[in-house]
């Protein structure tokens, strides 16, 4: 930050864009109970996620037009005061379709109030490149913290309260940028000394958009993963992948110690790869195991999005609409990668959740039990199933009261875990194509890495 | 250290991360973590040297499932479940197209194979397997219905379900 830089300014613009882009992916902890609250489906709900983030795709270039046209400071606070507005019907929407729509209005806020950060940060940080790394930064960590804190609220709260509470953020980072948009002569100032509109960075710009779709997959998958596949509460799953965005600052402080963003651009999109292959071939329902691939994916999304954002921006003016390319490409690939693993793991839940309960069933049947004792059992997975149908279903009541016999208890408990695990290996199994085409996305991310020299994009 | 030589340690350090922990996975058996497959209901599963009434029943009923499954064309597994309460079988029913009568016909014909398997095993004695065989083809529809309907005695009561068979049976145990 320069010298005399006006630190409140800077940390609302910060706030801003990273409450906004936190919001692509916040609500991912909360949509198994926006689900179950809204009685609609898994790929429905999805909605949630892609309706916002695809709006934000096709705004964020507009929106930066806009900008320039009617002043970033104006621009800014507007898009925050519509987001913090949208926010609010989000909390109060009792259906599946006023959720979207209010979540579409608030994608229309986001990005007015985040490209036109973008155009604000050089005025107030002192040079475009730090403004870059500042935009870029709270973009990467707010995109990595938004599961974690959703999942928090969800769980202490209800899934409502994760839009309800950025209400008063969003306003409070508002108005700071009000005082902003009363020296937007002085923004003018600064952009007059900036070079004129170029062609966007496409090959930076086209791997932002592959590296962002394997994100989405690991942020959206692992979640699903820990609370439809594993049973876990929303809180727990939240613990859980805070492991990703602790990795990513620690790749934050990896970034400043290579100057070649090409490098860091390689070496993010492999560990995210690498880390999304781990997720594919986990070898047991253990959340410890999920936490050596969160680190490699958290590390290589705080390298590839800070490397790959400063790539397109570098020595491109007016930022505002180089930074509202970059949005675009992040929040369409993030659509692209939702909508092309959405079906593809959805079939294959309800594939493996066939196929553990048979071979639970498999187990009971083989088992030495009293004969009335699995006939009772086989009733009462045949409920659970009906009860949580579509869904992986919790077994253990099925199992309840035990037999009172110690022997028969022992078996009857040794059949409980058995079926458990046949149900944990199916939900894993479930999730691996997804996982694994993820990674595939993530290293194709290497082709426009390695071609922008050579092409000179 | 130059900036050249830093980025290719930083890439060289990611290919090798991203190499160990997708190894590291693979050995652990990442790659074949799923749900163990069930067996085909069509092929024969021998049976296990039982030796107790309850055991016999045990084996007779699996057995019993396995022919009942392979002719509806669906896992023993599955029909177990449909079995377990009425409400399960109308489920199953409907999702299947099968009616009562194709469904206790498969059921009739699972019985016969289990008295087969039951003979082939020794533990049941040719002299009984004759008229038990008799007895179940006899069977009226509308029983074997019922003996789906009360899947307890299907699996848990030989002699319930077969009667004055299931006495013989008894006797004529190995």
């Amino acid at each position: 930050m320069s010298e005399g830089a006006p630190r409140p300014r800077v940390a609302a613009l910060a706030l801003a864009v990273g409450l906004v882009l936190a919001d692509s992916s916040i609500v991912v902890l909360a949509l198994p109970d926006i689900y179950r609250d809204l009685g609609t489906s898994v790929a429905g709900v999805t909605w949630v996620l892609i309706s916002f983030n695809l709006v934000m795709a096709l705004a964020a270039v507009p929106a930066a037009l806009v900008a320039r046209r009617v002043g970033p400071g104006r621009s800014a606070a507007v898009g925050l005061a519509v987001f913090a507005g949208a926010g609010l019907a989000c909390g109060l929407a009792d259906d599946l379709s006023t959720l979207i729509l209010a979540r579409c209005v608030q994608a229309i806020g986001g990005a007015a109030a985040v490209t036109a950060a973008l155009e604000l940060l050089p005025a107030t940080v002192g040079s475009e490149r730090r403004a870059a790394t500042v935009w870029a930064a709270a973009g990467a960590i707010g995109a990595a913290l938004g599961p974690a804190v959703g999942g928090v609220l969800t769980e202490l709260v209800s899934w409502q309260s994760i839009f309800l509470i950025q209400v008063p953020v969003a306003l409070v980072a508002a108005v700071p940028i009000l005082a902003v948009a009363r020296h937007e002569a002085a923004t003018a100032v600064l952009e007059a000394e900036v070079r004129p509109s170029g062609r966007p960075h496409l090959a930076a710009n086209v791997a932002l958009a592959m590296v962002s779709a394997a994100i989405a997959a690991a942020l959206f998958l692992l979640v699903l993963l820990l609370i439809e596949g594993w049973r876990l509460t929303p809180i727990g799953a939240a613990i859980v992948v805070t492991a990703m965005p602790l990795a990513a600052l620690l790749g934050s402080r990896i970034g400043p110690l290579v100057p070649s963003a090409r490098a860091r651009s390689a070496a993010g999109a492999i560990l995210v790869s690498g880390g999304l292959g781990g997720l594919a071939l986990l070898p047991r329902a253990e959340v410890a195991l999920t936490l050596p691939p969160q680190l490699l994916v958290g590390v290589g999304l705080s390298l590839v999005l800070s490397a790959l954002t400063e790539t397109a921006l570098g020595g491109r003016a007016p930022q505002a609409i180089h930074g509202g390319w970059t949005i675009s490409a992040r929040h369409a690939g993030v659509v692209v990668g939702l909508l092309a693993l959405t079906p593809i793991f959805t079939a294959d839940i309800a594939q493996q959740r066939d196929d553990a309960i048979d071979a639970g069933t498999a187990v009971v049947l083989d088992s030495k039990v009293n004969p009335l004792i699995k006939l009772d059992l086989a009733a009462r997975i045949q409920d659970r199933l009906e009860e949580e149908k579509g869904k992986v279903p919790t077994i253990g009541p099925a199992f309840e009261p035990l037999p009172e016999n110690s022997s028969e208890r022992a078996e009857v408990e040794g059949l409980r875990d058995e079926l458990q695990e046949q149900l944990n290996r199916g939900a894993t199994h479930a999730f691996s194509p997804s996982f694994g085409l993820a990674a595939i996305l993530g290293l194709l991310a290497l082709v426009p890495i390695g071609l922008s020299r050579r092409i000179g994009l | 250290m130059n900036a050249a030589l830093r980025a290719q340690v930083l890439v060289g350090a990611a290919i090798v991360a991203a190499l160990a922990l997708v190894g590291a996975y693979l050995a652990a058996g990442g790659s074949s973590y799923a749900p163990e497959q069930t067996r085909d209901p069509c092929q024969h599963r021998p049976w296990s040297n039982p030796e107790s009434l309850s055991e016999i029943a045990n084996q007779f009923s699996i057995s019993a499932l396995d022919g009942a499954a392979c002719q509806l064309g669906v896992s023993r597994e599955t029909l177990a479940r449909a079995l377990a309460t009425p409400e399960a079988r109308e489920r199953f029913s409907r999702r299947y197209g099968i009616d009562d009568e194709k469904l206790a016909r498969a059921v009739r014909a699972g019985l016969l194979r289990a008295v087969a398997d039951a003979e082939e095993a020794g533990a049941l004695s040719p002299l009984l397997g004759g008229p038990l065989r008799t007895t179940l083809e006899e069977i009226p529809l509308d029983r074997a219905i019922e003996l789906i309907d009360n899947a307890e005695s299907l699996l848990g009561n030989v002699r319930g379900l077969l009667g004055p068979a299931g006495e013989l049976l008894e006797r004529f145990l190995p």
